[in-house]
């Protein structure tokens, strides 16, 4: 697989988790969490509220009970200043000082990596605990554009099999309407299509044009390449002109264009975003907006699962005695239903319970390997209080918040959340756009923490050990 | 599940908010916990009643005293009030110093805290009263009322007086183990040498204390040396490796032939210099930062 490390990279790898093995045996433990999610899940904001909640429980509020570590051994959480890393840091205090602010607004989408240490103080366990230094634990935290984690699966194909799968995707259910401008001029490419860059350049408008429409208007998410639809800093380059060509045109001298351009694509993403950062994690994070995809219809809530199936195909997990060396395998996973604050207490546990069944693939595979597994709703950034709403005369539990867009208070019924995968019958309802609310009342410095939903008991489950 | 068409999604828009926000009474829900105090210990309760019995009834002794004296005749009770003023006065004396250095230490504390929680003015209003009888920050005293935030101050202190601080603490911990090590090269027994590196260790404790503006008494040494032993465990958790190799050196028996009985001389030494940066740190007004 292409995604396994070659020998060099091993040895450099083994070597540097040899000396944090070292620094671990003196108290000073470097834990990798990956927050991974689609596009649109809500990580910056998750990251956000993750890092005020950990600063402000480290000054001694409450804002993480359930965090076993954070009643009274936590005795300091600080992001770690900057040094001379070239990778962007992640701005907690500014997205928080965005949400606090008047008007206040949500980050906007995120089009670059950017990375954030924390540095955890631990008071240790026991009694002869007490006579030893206290623990420091760095938690190194990353953002990146989500749409890239589904460039992951790519690795694992060549052009040829990539084109074959994304071409029988597009031309079946609501994808082939917006790709059929798209799939008409693919299909038409004659079977010795010169090298002509201008052949190249518009087949790749056409493809990125259906990919914006199929991420904005239809809600869906296994979209490849990501860097079409979010290039990041670097922008448009001819690496990115290309698209995935019919069988019939691949042996031409376009086909072999292409097939040069998107093996470069991959060796860049590699270069960029793989190898630098996202390989080396041991605690893993998925954000699933599962009830944005439940409202976008069954199209869009099959595509979700289809997304977070391959992109966790091709992760490791587990910790055999290769990855404990080389630091590749994925010690503990928490799924988890974001925006959980959008539907009424009593059906967070349906919310849950439909995530796991959603991940049901990936969870398996990551138990099977050895990986610790948990499934959770969350709410990073708690926007609604409890509310019951009148339905045909009954009352029914509902959730209330000020919408961002008119600023006028709403009481929502975000109707049946079903635990299990839902039967026929539930998607002939109409399709649902679930509003944006307000943030609620923050403190611009985020001093004391921000106010959530089930983040401290995500947090038990994936750092409750290490910490 | 039902094959019935679910409950469908609804909003039911109610009144305009204006720049209203939904408050979650947050703030006031993860207030750190106060541990209630639990008022004197029984250790306590029993030498404060000691302490009041002995001092009470030996003033209340004087007071008798004196007015006998009184009555004997008037220049031999002056006399003797005198010397029961001059006696009680220095102990009372003793005590308010050995009370203002228990307090100095809590202004670190405090301080620390004030830091911890982001708490600039309260920090910086520590930090001036902090660093206004220290000889070594009082060059720095006019960036430090200057400083524009938590961070900026943290970074003047460290920079310049509490670099001075534990450059002078390091000093005198090379001195202490110097004149440790020499004594019990020289001492005849095995327990006098645990003698004078224990009264080593006492007089360097106190003199780093003296650095950072304290006058520690015996309450106030006695809380130093618990929090250079707990508190600021990180610095000797720095040592322990640098410990463990004198001791390993030193008690090889090839080594422990050619330098004898100098070998405790040099781990009881290598202790004084651990000594002397555990009590700095411990004094620090800013906890050490570990990089």
């Amino acid at each position: 697989m292409a995604l396994f490390p070659d020998p060099v990279r091993l040895l450099g790898e083994a070597a540097s988790r040899s000396a944090e093995a070292a620094l671990a045996l003196a108290g000073r433990e470097r834990v990798r969490l990956a927050v991974t999610g689609l596009s649109r899940a809500g990580k910056t904001v998750f990251l956000t509220s993750l890092v005020a909640n950990l600063v402000a429980a480290g000054a001694g509020r409450r804002t993480l009970p359930a965090l076993e570590a954070t009643s009274g051994r936590l005795r300091r959480a600080r992001a770690i200043p900057p040094g001379v890393e070239a990778t962007p840091r992640f701005d907690a205090e500014a997205h928080l000082a965005a949400l606090a602010a008047h008007p206040p607004e949500w980050p906007a989408r995120t089009d670059d990596l950017s990375t954030l240490s924390l540095a955890l103080t631990l008071r240790r366990h026991g009694i002869y605990g007490q006579l030893l230094p206290d623990r420091e634990v760095t938690l190194d935290l990353l953002d990146y554009p989500g749409e890239w984690l589904l460039d992951l699966p790519m690795f694992a194909q060549d052009f040829a099999a990539w084109s074959d799968e994304t071409l029988s995707r597009l031309s079946k259910g609501i994808r082939a309407a917006p790709a059929a401008e798209f799939l008409a001029f693919a299909r038409s490419l004659p079977a010795n299509a010169p090298a002509e860059d201008s052949l190249a350049r518009r087949g790749h408008a056409l493809y990125r044009r259906f990919l914006l429409a199929a991420r904005d208007e239809l809600g869906l998410r296994f979209l490849q390449p990501g860097r079409f639809l979010n290039p990041g800093p670097a922008g448009d380059a001819p690496l990115l002109w290309f698209f995935p060509l019919p069988a019939a045109a691949r042996n031409s001298p376009l086909g072999e264009l292409l097939e040069r351009r998107h093996g470069a694509y991959l060796r860049d993403q590699r270069d960029r975003f793989l190898d630098p950062v996202f390989r080396r994690f041991d605690r893993q994070v998925v954000l699933v907006d599962v009830l944005g995809s439940l409202h976008a219809g069954r199209e869009a809530f099959e595509d979700t699962a289809e997304a977070l199936a391959a992109i966790s195909a091709t992760l490791r997990y587990g910790r055999g005695w290769l990855d404990l060396l080389t630091g590749g395998g994925i010690g503990r996973v928490a799924f988890a239903a974001t925006k959980a604050d959008h539907v009424p207490e009593v059906s967070r546990d349906s919310l849950s319970s439909l995530l796991s069944d959603l991940v049901e693939a990936p969870r398996r595979r990551a138990e099977i390997a050895g990986a610790s597994v948990s499934v959770h709703s969350v709410a990073a950034i708690r926007c609604t209080e409890e509310a019951t709403a009148l339905h045909d005369g009954r009352p029914s539990p509902a959730v209330r918040g000020i919408l961002l867009e008119n600023g006028r208070w709403a009481t929502v019924d975000p109707g049946l959340v079903p635990a299990r995968r839902p039967p026929e019958s539930f998607w002939n309802a109409p399709y649902f756009q679930m509003p944006v609310f307000r943030p609620p009342g923050l403190d611009p410095d985020g001093r004391g923490g921000v106010p959530h939903l089930g983040l401290d008991g995500l947090l038990a489950g994936l750092l409750g050990d290490a910490l | 599940m039902s094959e019935t068409v679910p409950r469908p999604p609804r909003i039911i828009l109610e009144e305009e908010a204006g720049p209203a926000r939904l408050d979650h009474a947050w703030t006031e829900g993860t207030d750190p916990v106060v541990v209630p105090p639990a008022g004197f210990s029984t250790l306590s309760l029993l030498a404060i009643g000691i302490s009041a019995l002995i001092f009470g009834f030996s003033a209340l002794a004087a007071g008798n005293y004196v007015s006998e004296q009184f009555t004997r005749a008037p220049w031999l009770g002056w006399a003797t009030l005198l010397v029961a003023l001059g006696g009680f006065g220095t102990v009372g004396w003793a005590v308010v110093r050995e009370f203002r250095a228990v307090f100095r230490l809590r202004e670190v504390d405090a301080a620390r805290a004030a830091f911890a929680r982001g708490d600039f003015a309260s920090a910086k209003a520590h930090v001036l009263a902090w660093a206004t009888p220290i000889p070594l920050a009082a060059a720095a005293l006019p960036a430090l009322r200057e400083a524009p935030d938590l961070p900026a101050l943290r970074a003047l202190l460290e920079a310049g007086p509490l670099a001075a601080l534990d450059a002078d603490a390091r000093a005198l911990g090379r001195i202490a183990a110097m004149q440790g090590f020499a004594a019990t090269a020289i001492s005849p027994s095995p327990s006098l040498d645990a003698l004078v590196v224990g009264w080593r260790g006492l007089r360097l404790v106190r003199q780093v204390a003296a650095l950072h503006g304290m006058r520690p008494g015996i309450a106030a040494t006695a809380s130093l040396l618990r929090r250079a032993a707990f508190d600021a465990a990180t610095v000797a958790a720095t040592e322990v490796a640098t410990d463990t190799a004198v001791r390993a050196i030193v008690t090889n028996p090839l080594i422990g032939h050619v330098v004898g009985e100098a070998a405790t001389g040099a781990v009881a030494a290598r202790r004084l210099i651990t000594l002397a940066r555990a009590t700095a740190a411990a004094c620090r007004i800013v906890p050490r930062d570990i990089a």
